[in-house]
């Protein structure tokens, strides 16, 4: 075991042990010691963040802390992120991150703040630390230091149209292999339909790409080098980008998210890789609510690793009032607030929070709902968060893997020039300290 | 007390009129100037992928040298340039001249004609994106009624590039009509009227007396859109972020890329002031010819 994974897994299990003790002393929480404060939320305008800030008002009805919120889309947090971050600027007080991209480099920059040491000293009694996805609380701790706290669970699934699947004649597929022949008599059976559809865009392909590397029994990384070129990457890479090319839709290397949940909607795709959070997307306007089942990303040679993931709600280590911030975070992510978050469609990152009543009645409301929670389940408890290189140069990383894709789909490059391509280019990445 | 007294001496009116636009003067000097210094000093500092900083002196810029994706980019930013200019310029003079001409043109169909570039671009960007969507896209749809072949538009590598200088020619070739428009209706008639005289047809009055005539316009529109164009980057980011694979990755969008996605600030600004000087390089070329074609 390496020393970053002996820590990890110290830091976490002390998180955890952690909480029990605290649960008990943190009896009488007084939530409005920072009575008065301000503090300013960085926030990406995503479902996530949407769901939570509903529920703003109660915070500071609660708290007497003056919520501010600065909220962009993605890329433009993140560019503002840097910006007051190079700067050492103590205008953001908290900032969501997503762990498995930029966990390792702003942790590396020292941008976070110790959340372990905090979660301590400072948890309310119902807090239940414990109760938190341990996937997702590893997946947030470098060097032991636990960096962001997690907000949601989610990961690629597969969803895919029961209408079109039975007129064809083919069984919902629970391997790669089967969802390549299912695609092969969908094209035959209905020409009018696209019979696959995944991320194609460069920066996007890594997060559905990772799962299927990974459950075909492929790595990113062996003896400190990039192994994309090892006989399973190959395999991967060959068999994602030909799934594409041969059953995706025209134009599908500019494919990410919007796209692909545009085309499910509208009744013009049979079956897709795309994350459990673009359920509530896909299934807008009801027409798909009958017709769509979902399962867990299909099995490869190495079995089941899927792909988890969640975003999460990190202290900037330049803060100057770090525990008022901590404050909010704690509240975001308390198990009240996740079980209100999760009836909005928010996968809850605490499995206690699935299993309640309120929650449930809302889960069987709808068949598709059923199958949304036993794919979370299946990502919940044997998640992988690896998307991209397990590197500092994490974003980078994606865009070689992008790359090397989009150059297959395209035809632009054969398999080995398409993977040495790549394997050079991360190779250099690699060796960046 | 005589008037003498009072009077204020040229020195001292310059003193004062300095004094009180001090301030001014120095705080836009400041809002143009700290950028600029501040980007200098990034472009010689490298910043590790961890955010760590260091001095590189010219380390930047010779990596630029080296650095393929910056070649390519530079190409790409120059192929997408030329090619939307020349659109741009033709069909901005050609519509000016129907607008000049067709004088009874109701106001509500000029202003039509020119409205595509008061479009905000990410929304311009966005209605493309759906227009030109392979699948579902209005534009295949189109070309597939008339029996021509479906394109795959912003996702072809080959297609991308003249895809984009269309999307940026229907959104400013208006802009360009409306600068030639106001050159156009500045014309001294007294010209045309000696060219009628002398019996010149349409088409030898437009080579001879119009263009010419118009040319220091024209070559102000140029230097406006050359500016816009070598920084060109929404309408790229919003539908192709610099692909498919790296076929419509610009110098600007590259740039943006290192700096905000790979977060190498150093290495972006050493990109962004080389871009910069590429501009300025092309701004005083055209300044030049504007100085040479002026009348």
């Amino acid at each position: 075991m390496s020393k970053n994974a002996l820590a990890t897994r110290v830091a976490v299990t002390a998180v955890a042990l952690g909480a029990i003790t605290t649960a008990a002393s943190a009896a009488d929480f007084d939530w409005k010691k920072f009575q008065g404060k301000t503090v300013t939320f960085l926030a990406n305008n995503n479902p996530v963040s949407a769901a939570l800030l509903t529920y703003k008002a109660d915070f500071e009805k609660l708290t007497g802390i003056t919520l501010k919120v600065d909220g962009y889309q993605e890329q433009q947090m993140r560019q503002r992120l840097v910006t007051v971050m190079n700067a050492h600027s103590d205008e953001v007080d908290v900032f969501m991150s997503l762990p498995s991209r930029e966990g390792e480099q702003f942790a590396a920059a020292g941008w976070y703040g110790d959340l372990s040491a905090m979660s301590k000293s400072e948890a309310a009694a119902d807090y239940d630390l414990a109760g938190l996805s341990r996937a997702l609380l590893k997946a947030a701790t470098f060097n032991g230091k636990l960096t962001s706290m997690p907000m949601n669970i989610e990961g690629p699934i597969l969803y895919y149209r029961t209408d079109i699947l039975k007129k064809c004649g083919v069984e919902p597929p629970k391997t790669i292999k089967e969802v390549e022949a299912a695609a092969e008599k969908i094209k035959a059976c209905d020409s009018a339909i696209t019979p696959f559809v995944s991320r194609g865009l460069k920066p996007a392909v890594a997060y559905t790409f990772s799962n299927m590397l990974h459950n075909i029994g492929g790595s990113y990384m062996a003896d400190g080098k990039s192994n994309l070129c090892s006989p399973k990457g190959k395999e991967a890479l060959d068999t994602y980008s030909r799934l594409l090319r041969d059953y995706g839709p025209p134009g599908v290397v500019n494919y990410s998210f919007q796209q692909i949940s545009a085309l499910y909607r509208t009744g013009r795709a049979a079956m897709s890789f795309e994350s459990s959070n673009e359920l509530r997307t896909m299934m807008e306007g009801g027409e798909r609510l009958k017709d769509t089942g979902l399962a867990p990303f299909p099995a490869g040679e190495a079995g089941q690793v899927p792909t988890a993931i969640g975003w999460g709600m990190a202290v900037s280590a330049f803060s100057k009032q770090p525990d008022a911030a901590w404050y909010f975070v704690q509240w975001a992510t308390s198990p009240d607030i996740q079980k209100r978050m999760a009836v909005q469609g928010i996968a809850p990152p605490r499995p206690a929070v699935a299993n309640d009543p309120e929650y449930r009645k809302w889960i069987d409301e709808q068949p598709v709902r059923q199958q949304w929670q036993a794919a979370l389940d299946v990502l919940a408890s044997r998640g992988s968060s690896e998307v991209g290189y397990p590197i500092a140069a994490n974003p980078e990383s994606r865009d070689f893997i992008g790359q090397a894709v989009q150059d297959l789909i395209l035809k632009q490059k054969t398999l080995d020039q398409a993977c040495a391509d790549a394997d050079k280019g991360l190779d250099a990445l690699i060796a960046q300290k | 007390m005589t008037y003498a007294a009072y009077a204020v001496t040229p020195d001292r009116q310059r003193a004062e009129l300095a004094t009180l636009s001090a301030p001014a003067v120095l705080f836009t000097l400041a809002m143009i100037a700290f950028p600029v210094v501040y980007t200098v000093w990034l472009g010689f500092h490298t910043f590790s992928s961890t955010g760590r900083q260091s001095f590189s002196g010219v380390g930047n810029y010779s990596r630029l040298v080296a650095d393929h994706e910056f070649w390519h980019g530079l190409w790409v930013t120059l192929a997408l340039y030329v090619l939307s200019l020349a659109l741009q310029l033709v069909l901005g003079i050609w519509l000016a001249l129907l607008l000049f001409h067709a004088k009874r043109l109701p106001g509500i169909v000029r202003s039509l004609f020119i409205s595509p570039f008061m479009m905000p671009p990410v929304v311009a960007g966005l209605m493309w994106l759906v227009i030109l969507d392979p699948s579902i896209g209005a534009a295949n749809y189109l070309l597939t009624r008339v029996g021509l072949p479906p394109s795959d538009w912003l996702a072809s590598p080959l297609w991308v590039i003249p895809t984009i200088a269309m999307i940026d020619t229907w959104q400013w070739a208006p802009y360009v009509a409306l600068i030639v428009l106001g050159g156009l209706q500045s014309l001294p008639p007294s010209v045309y009227e000696a060219a009628q005289i002398d019996g010149a047809s349409p088409l030898t009055t437009f080579r001879r007396i119009t263009l010419p005539l118009l040319l220091p316009t024209i070559v102000t529109a140029t230097i406006l859109r050359s500016v816009d164009l070598l920084r060109f980057f929404d309408i790229i980011y919003i539908t192709t972020q610099g692909g498919p694979g790296n076929a419509s990755n610009t110098l600007n969008i590259y740039g943006f890329r290192v700096g905000f996605e790979f977060f190498n600030i150093g290495y972006a600004s050493a990109l962004m002031l080389t871009l910069t000087a590429i501009v300025f390089g092309v701004v005083l070329a055209f300044n030049r010819l504007r100085g040479a074609v002026a009348w």
